[in-house]
């Protein structure tokens, strides 16, 4: 997958990690991955030793690995055929010009401002985010609660992350983990103390360094006990990536009491392999949200998980995967019940039109003795179009007796009837199609912060035109 | 660890010298596979050796200080007490003490 | 309760190009059939064994079938009666040795002429060319056969590998009910891998129960295959009391426009079986209907897995499927693990979806019969019968009822409350 534009091979001259050696050289990287450069990704950043081990480990695990043979298509994947440390791989579009035409027409049409647009795109510095982030940043500070890039995060507090760091999602979890652990870089780093509640949505938009269009973001969060945060990551205008292979890992403790809600909107680009390991743990009485809504790129495979450890637990997957023509969405949940009492809920709606394909994979498990636990599942898809594809593989795995695990899926078209009520008031083909599809994803959308949510119903009613018939 | 325990130790035809601290190996005693680790400091422990996730084998894995890692998916336990330090294994292992009886390591099962 | 990659088993069963030659000179087969259990002998030979890395068979290991099991040659008892109007009226019911000689040229025209689905493909294929038992039921055009027919095999002998044979034909217009039961005695080690092959012509009304009461030591590795053709209605009951091991895979394809299927399960297992159903349903015809529900009542230690495809594919229009999956776990070491999957290829879909339970009888139900004055071992029958009223409510025929709710009673008891209070 040969990456197009020639503006890569230049240095890149906004590097932001801030280097403890400013005497070095900017290194020329090359394409490809081998230990030396791993090595150099962990010099280059000033890490504590144990780090560098870790990643080469984790390299070999890479090595060594082979390639999931489930999912998608993970064929077209050449792991020697990308840059794995460019700052700002997605900065390297040096001009608007240089953003592809589909995306130009889509910020239009949702009225982005000018300003953000370029953001998006990666062109020019920093939107607005600066001045924003350092009035948060102060009112966090007065609450003791930690928000900082990842790599600054092992800097400057190297005990609380070798801690946590590697036991939720372990290297050797599978490929995709392993080189993540190898050649990370960026992502976001949260400890709320106990019985801190975080009011205002942290969102990854706003950290100073942000690697928003990072790919190989690290993301570690934890809740101490009885404290509560919410996490925002994405947006949903299409993010413009010149770089093909997005593989993010993000580890999630939630502690005893506490309650965390992780939202993710993506819309990544048509070239894009979006491959995320993402998990978290809940102890006693936590409880752990994932709202994951998935639009866009060549193909993503992501499982948010949830290991329900402690007595009255709960977990919850909300999941919406949109695949246009060419484009598949193989998303879903995995939760797994270990001790008594606890519950969990996925919903899952897809939609998939044009040539696309969305699958929902996902698995519940119940360890003999997690008595009393309760767990739902319900997978709904709608397929827009006649060429447009919907699978549904829900695993379950239950050894233990004294419990309620029940899953229900539906696969529908619009109805021709639905269609007809609506435009019988006035609206037209698409307008009416867009408004059930809406109808269909809102019991999700609800949960989701309002801009994001406007700005989603607008990008729906975008891709339905012409979508239906 | 002082626990009288009544059952005996059972010999595993190990000799402490041969071993390289840092390591874990495999150990078969009285019928159980066991996953055997000498840590850089030297001491000793013992787990089962059956990774309660997905069946790997824990004495082919790493040591890291006293982290038992599993070469499957990476899942981690204490030496010591066989207890969860890395997912995706929830469930602990057993453990046992293990200790160097006349130049040669001793199980007590 | 998932199993790790399996070792291959060639060694179960020592069967070689010589023994089919075997069975063939045995019975003075024609040269037609000397050609056909060849070709797929050769078939079965290129075809592998499962790894244990297919997903259908992650979940069953094959690694502790029986050794060394000779194939069973002389024709085990396979009861099939007719009764001389049907005889007369042209329906053949007839043991498949006898089939061969005296319709053969019929026979010929349906016998192994289809494949099925791949996780069993290597089954279908050795039965194809190593069966030394069967029956051959054809109906013709338009014959209505107002009355249930029954087959029973029985597997007499310990440490043999038993592959009958059972070939349906419904031509246009008739319409059939068959029973097929299957016994072999406990303890006694041995590999049935009988297959069924039922093709329902246009407008065709088929009921095809399967009652497997194998012993306790028996695995059963077998196939079903069903064609669905225009119009055609066809229901399938399997009823899976016996055996240790059970693998079964289920083809049932809706070639024809407007065909309904129906394909219905029945587990009650205890002790240490370990059940695995896989089953497809392939809409290929438009305005077709195809609805699956398997229950399971599972005791002691015993496991229940299922693995379902149901594919609508891009040419089938307005179609209606589902497919259901319930296990009622009645003991702490009991598991289940259903896995109805879908793969929808087209949006022209009247209905479609999937369920799947699994957990113990809800409480409050259990409060309730005990409040009616029922000990809670007689309180958990009569919910169990209850539980499986959802299928057993949809068995046409009275008398393949009671043959399977007296077979199920073995392991679930008998509801011993007055019939009406039964619930429907």
């Amino acid at each position: 997958m040969a990456l197009q534009n020639p503006a890569l091979s230049q240095i890149p001259d906004s590097y932001k990690y801030g280097w403890h050696d400013s005497e070095q050289p900017l290194p020329v990287f090359k394409k490809g991955l081998n230990a030396e450069i791993v090595a150099e990704i962990s010099r280059i950043k000033g890490e504590p030793k144990w780090m560098t081990d870790r990643r080469l480990k984790a390299y070999r695990h890479f090595e060594a690995r082979p390639m999931p043979t489930w999912g998608g298509d993970l064929g077209q994947i050449d792991f020697q055929d990308i840059y794995y440390y460019v700052t700002g791989t997605s900065k390297a579009v040096q001009s608007w010009d240089d953003v592809p035409d589909y995306i130009r027409r889509t910020y239009d049409k949702l009225g982005i401002p000018e300003a953000e647009k370029k953001y998006l795109a990666g062109v020019g510095g920093q939107y607005d985010s600066e001045v924003v982030y350092h009035n948060i940043q102060e009112e966090l500070e007065k609450q003791g609660v930690i928000f900082l890039g990842t790599d600054q995060a092992l800097q400057e507090y190297p005990e609380l992350f070798r801690e946590y760091f590697g036991t939720i999602i372990p290297a050797n979890d599978n490929k995709l983990a392993a080189l993540n652990t190898a050649v990370w870089s960026g992502g976001s780093f949260i400890y709320v103390p106990k019985g801190v509640h975080v009011e205002l949505p942290l969102q990854a938009y706003f950290r100073i360094n942000t690697e928003n269009m990072g790919q190989f973001e690290r993301t570690l969060i934890i809740a101490d006990e009885g404290s509560s945060v919410h996490y925002v990551e994405g947006c949903t205008a299409p993010t413009y990536s010149t770089a093909s292979l997005h593989s993010a890992v993000v580890e999630i403790v939630v502690k005893k009491g506490a309650r965390v809600r992780y939202t993710t909107i993506q819309n990544w680009s048509a070239n894009v392999y979006n491959l995320v390991t993402k998990r978290s743990t809940v102890e006693e009485d936590g409880v752990m949200e994932w709202v994951d809504c998935n639009l866009g790129s060549r193909l993503t495979m992501k499982y948010p998980s949830i290991y329900l450890m402690g007595e009255r637990a709960h977990g919850e997957v909300l999941s919406i995967a949109f695949a246009g023509s060419d484009q598949h969405q193989d998303a879903g949940g995995k939760i797994i019940h270990a001790a008594p009492n606890t519950t969990s809920l996925i919903t899952s709606k897809s939609i998939s039109q044009g040539t696309g394909r969305t699958s929902y994979r996902g698995l519940i498990k119940v360890y003999p003795g997690c008595t009393r636990s309760k767990s739902t599942v319900r997978c709904d898809a709608l397929i827009l179009s006649d060429e447009a594809r919907s699978d549904t593989y829900p695993y379950m795995e239950i050894d233990e007796e004294d419990v309620t695990i029940g899953h229900e899926a539906t696969v529908s078209k619009v109805g021709s009837e639905q269609l007809f009520y609506l435009m019988s008031r006035g609206m037209n083909e698409n307008e009416a199609a867009a408004m059930i599809v809406n109808g269909f994803i809102e019991p999700i959308v609800k949960e989701l912060p309002m801009e994001y949510a406007v700005e989603m119903n607008r990008l729906i009613q975008l891709s339905m035109e012409g979508a239906v018939g | 660890m002082a626990i009288e325990r009544a059952t005996a130790g059972f010999a595993t035809g190990l000799r402490a010298a041969d071993v390289t601290p840092g390591t874990v190996q495999v150990v078969e005693v009285d019928g159980r596979s066991l996953c055997i680790g000498l840590t850089e400091d030297g001491e000793w422990g013992a787990i089962d050796n059956v990774c309660t996730h997905d069946g790997g084998v824990l004495g082919e894995g790493e040591l890291d200080d006293n982290a038992v890692e599993c070469p499957r998916h990476g899942g981690r336990f204490d030496l010591f007490s066989g207890r969860v330090l890395a997912l995706p294994p929830v469930r602990p292992v057993n453990a046992h003490v293990a200790r160097v009886e006349g130049g040669e390591l001793v199980v007590e099962l | 309760m998932t199993s790790g990659p399996i070792t291959v088993r060639p060694d179960a069963i020592s069967l070689d190009a010589a023994t089919i030659t075997g069975i063939s000179d045995a019975h003075d087969e024609p040269q037609w059939l000397r050609s056909l259990r060849r070709s797929w002998w050769e078939r079965a030979e290129a075809t592998p064994w499962p790894t244990g890395q297919e997903e259908e068979w992650r979940r069953t290991s094959l690694e502790q079938l029986p050794r060394n099991l000779e194939l069973l040659t002389e024709a085990p008892a396979v009861g099939c009666a007719l009764d001389d109007d049907l005889r007369a009226a042209g329906v053949i019911f007839a043991d498949l040795h006898s089939a061969v000689r005296e319709h053969g040229d019929l026979l010929q025209h349906y016998l192994g002429t289809v494949d099925t689905i791949a996780s069993h493909a290597k089954f279908w294929a050795l039965a194809h060319a190593a069966w030394t038992a069967g029956i051959f039921l054809y109906v013709p055009a338009g014959v209505d056969i107002d009355r249930t027919l029954f087959a029973r095999s029985a597997q007499l002998r310990a440490n043999v590998a038993f592959f009958p044979l059972m070939l349906v034909v419904a031509e246009a217009g008739s319409r059939v009910t068959l029973m097929d039961e299957h016994l072999s005695p406990d303890g006694e080690a041995g590999w049935f891998g009988g297959i069924v092959d039922v093709r329902a012509a246009e407008g065709a009304w088929v009921r095809y129960a399967n009652l497997q009461r194998l012993g306790d030591a028996t695995w059963n590795l077998g196939a079903q295959r069903v064609d669905v053709g225009k119009d055609a209605n066809v229901t399938t009951l399997n009823a899976e009391i016996g055996s240790a091991v059970t693998k079964v895979g289920l083809d049932a394809r809706m070639t024809g426009n407007g065909g309904v299927s129906r394909l219905l399960g029945l587990l009650a297992a205890g002790d240490d079986q370990h059940i695995d159903m896989n089953s497809v349903q392939d809409l290929f015809g438009s305005h077709t209907t195809s609805d699956l529900l398997y229950l399971s009542a599972l005791y002691d230690r015993a496991k229940a897995s299922f693995y379902g495809l149901l594919r609508v594919q891009p040419e089938a229009k307005a179609t209606s499927s589902y497919q259901e999956c319930r296990n009622l776990l009645l003991s702490p070491e009991a598991g289940a693990e259903p896995i109805p999957a879908l793969e929808i290829l087209t949006n022209d879909i009247l209905r479609c979806g999937h369920g799947a339970t699994a957990g113990a009888i809800d409480p409050v139900q259990m409060f309730y019969a005990q409040s009616r004055g029922l000990e809670a071992d007689q309180a958990e029958r009569m919910i169990v019968r209850g539980f499986f009223e959802q299928v057993v409510a949809q068995i046409d025929s009275e008398e393949i009822k009671e043959r399977v709710l007296e077979a199920l009673a073995a392991r679930i008891g008998s509801a011993d409350v007055a019939d009406g209070e039964e619930a429907a």
